[in-house]
């Protein structure tokens, strides 16, 4: 009754001798096989059993030999035994895609095909296994890009993985007839729906003080912009509509925001599409900002007063006392850390009540965000 | 975490622009060990003397204030035997008074002031205290004696014909404590 079981659920695996101490064979896990030997002692214990693996089989193995040592200490048959062996098989060629088969010689051709008809001059980069590329791809402005293809083995039935610097995932529809060609060109096309976009960006990257993000890449989308000694702004630009209004918040003691705040809320109507984002900026909160050719930036990234850091890891002073003497900036964390030693603080849900360390007057700060 | 940036820009600014009559400098590439000297003011029974401190850097500063301490033997109300301070910036709140916005330059600068202007309703050191207050003119001499005798650098330039330098040099190294942890004894602590 076993041995019919052993049969029909591994139709490749035999017994070799009459009284069915070894087995031999393949087993077939996700339509591939493995050769596999089985010697068992001849009580017919599974404990004691002796397992030949293949290399193939061996490798994928490798790592799980005490899951599979256990598994055979307490499997009470070789069927159950050989279906537990084939879940961990599973499991394993799961998290090893390498041990995927190499691709057909057409794989390699259509590779060569494909490129030629590109030009090798767009190709920057490609790996040794020829899985990976490297695209460049140009917007009007000039500027350069890069574009990232992950071929799978059965390119081009299944889409390549994209990856770009762009402020949205790269997709595009994928037939088996497409090829590298569309994908450049589909790349060139949203290079060109961004280009004003990123034209926009490098004006503010150029004419400003940006304290955020610190090099920014070509998939941010925001800037936090200096205006004053602690007082900046940050903007969210939308890259489908780079000169309509951008997200605004701005950022720094009370008294000099909220001047602000009520200029960019009464002069709001004056935004100019046909303008750029920075002149709209400019002419809404009626101010200039200070550019790297009349500011050094030490004037304007005020280091926290307890680190005398700009940045702490990567967070910046963000907490400004409000009393419009003092004005002092403090990480949150370091804030935080200082007032929750001190008998003085109060705390109310999350948020701190304290002094400044600096000028006495009420200050309070959110609890600091844990980090795991 | 915010010990190491912070320190590294005090010792920059120690450097660059240190306060008047302060010094202060990393001993033997230890970040949390430092030496700071104090040059004694005029009109103290302090002036023509150096003194040199040890700053201890707690591994929560600047939550937790430096911990100073005297190396030179001094004759003052706040400072005991074994150099330790009194002053309410050393000492965090309630008791005290340190808070981040203070640093090893101000607090070297309050040390400074306080050996100019003794706190006798705060004594470390209660018969100095009551002899600053009562009887100024011995207590004034003895600081005078004490400075002389511990605190003035002595050059080889102005050691007199006669005089044997390498005793001046022997001498250099015994005027000075020992930067122990040893616990002196309480007794006459008062300052709280």
């Amino acid at each position: 009754m076993m041995d019919s079981q052993i049969m029909t659920e591994n139709p490749l695996l035999l017994p070799l001798n009459k009284d069915k101490t070894v087995y031999d064979g393949f087993i077939t896990v996700q339509e591939r096989d493995f050769r596999i030997r089985i010697s068992l002692p001849p009580g017919h214990q599974l404990k004691q059993a002796k397992l030949h693996c293949c290399w193939q089989l061996k490798r994928l193995l490798s790592g799980y030999q005490p899951i599979l040592k256990q598994r055979l200490h307490h499997a009470p048959d070789l069927v159950s035994f050989i279906l537990e062996l084939k879940t961990v098989l599973e499991l394993a060629m799961r998290s090893r895609p390498d041990c995927q088969t190499i691709p057909p010689p057409q794989y390699y051709s259509q590779l060569i095909t494909e490129m030629q008809s590109l030009g090798w001059d767009k190709l920057l980069f490609i790996d040794s296994e020829f899985r990976t590329l490297k695209l460049q791809g140009e917007d009007s402005a000039g500027r350069k890009h890069i574009l990232t293809v992950k071929l799978k083995p059965n390119y081009p039935d299944e889409a390549p993985e994209c990856v770009a610097d762009l402020p949205f995932p790269f997709l595009m529809s994928w037939t088996p007839q497409s090829t590298l060609a569309h994908i450049h060109g589909r790349f060139l096309l949203h290079l060109e729906g961004l280009a004003e976009f990123w034209s926009a960006l490098d004006e503010i990257d150029e004419q400003t003080w940006v304290l955020e993000p610190e090099k920014p890449s070509r998939a941010d989308a925001m800037r936090r912009i200096a205006i004053g000694n602690n007082v900046s702004i940050k903007v969210e630009i939308d890259p489908r509509h780079p000169k309509m209004l951008p997200d605004c918040c701005l950022l720094g003691a009370e008294h000099v925001v909220t001047p602000l705040r009520t200029k960019l809320n009464a002069n709001m109507h004056l935004w100019n599409p046909d303008c750029s984002i920075l002149q709209n900026m400019r002419d809404v909160l009626e101010i200039e900002f200070p550019s790297p050719s009349t500011h050094e930036k030490s004037s304007l990234s005020a280091e926290c007063g307890i680190c005398y850091a700009y940045r702490l890891e990567s967070a910046i002073p963000d907490q400004v006392c409000n009393d419009p003497r003092c004005g002092q900036p403090f990480h949150q964390v370091c804030l935080y850390e200082w007032l929750r030693g001190l008998p003085t603080s109060r705390q109310s849900f999350n948020v701190l009540f304290g002094e400044c360390p600096y000028c006495s007057k009420p200050i309070t700060v959110k609890m600091a965000v844990q980090k795991a | 975490m915010q010990r190491s940036t912070r320190l590294k820009r005090e010792l920059q600014m120690l450097t660059t622009e240190p306060p008047p009559g302060i010094s202060c400098w990393q001993s033997d590439d230890q970040i949390d060990d430092l030496r700071a000297q104090i040059v004694g003011g005029g009109n103290t029974p302090f002036e023509g003397g150096l003194f040199s401190l040890e700053v201890n850097v707690p591994e929560r500063y600047p939550f937790e204030p430096p911990k100073i301490r005297f190396l030179t033997p001094i004759y003052h109300p706040n400072i005991d035997n074994a150099g330790r301070i009194c002053l309410d910036a050393l000492k965090l709140p309630p008791k005290g008074a340190w808070r981040p916005s203070l640093n090893i330059s101000t607090v070297l600068t309050s040390i400074q002031l306080l050996m100019a202007e003794p706190n006798p309703d705060d004594p470390l050191m209660a018969d100095i205290s009551s002899e600053f207050k009562y009887n100024k003119k011995v207590y004034l001499e003895k600081a005078r004696s004490w400075t002389e005798k511990h605190a003035v650098q002595r050059n080889y330039g102005q050691v007199k014909s006669g005089e044997k330098a390498p005793e001046v040099l022997s001498k250099d190294s015994s005027r000075k404590r020992e930067p122990l942890k040893e616990q002196p004894q309480e007794s006459k602590r008062v300052c709280l």
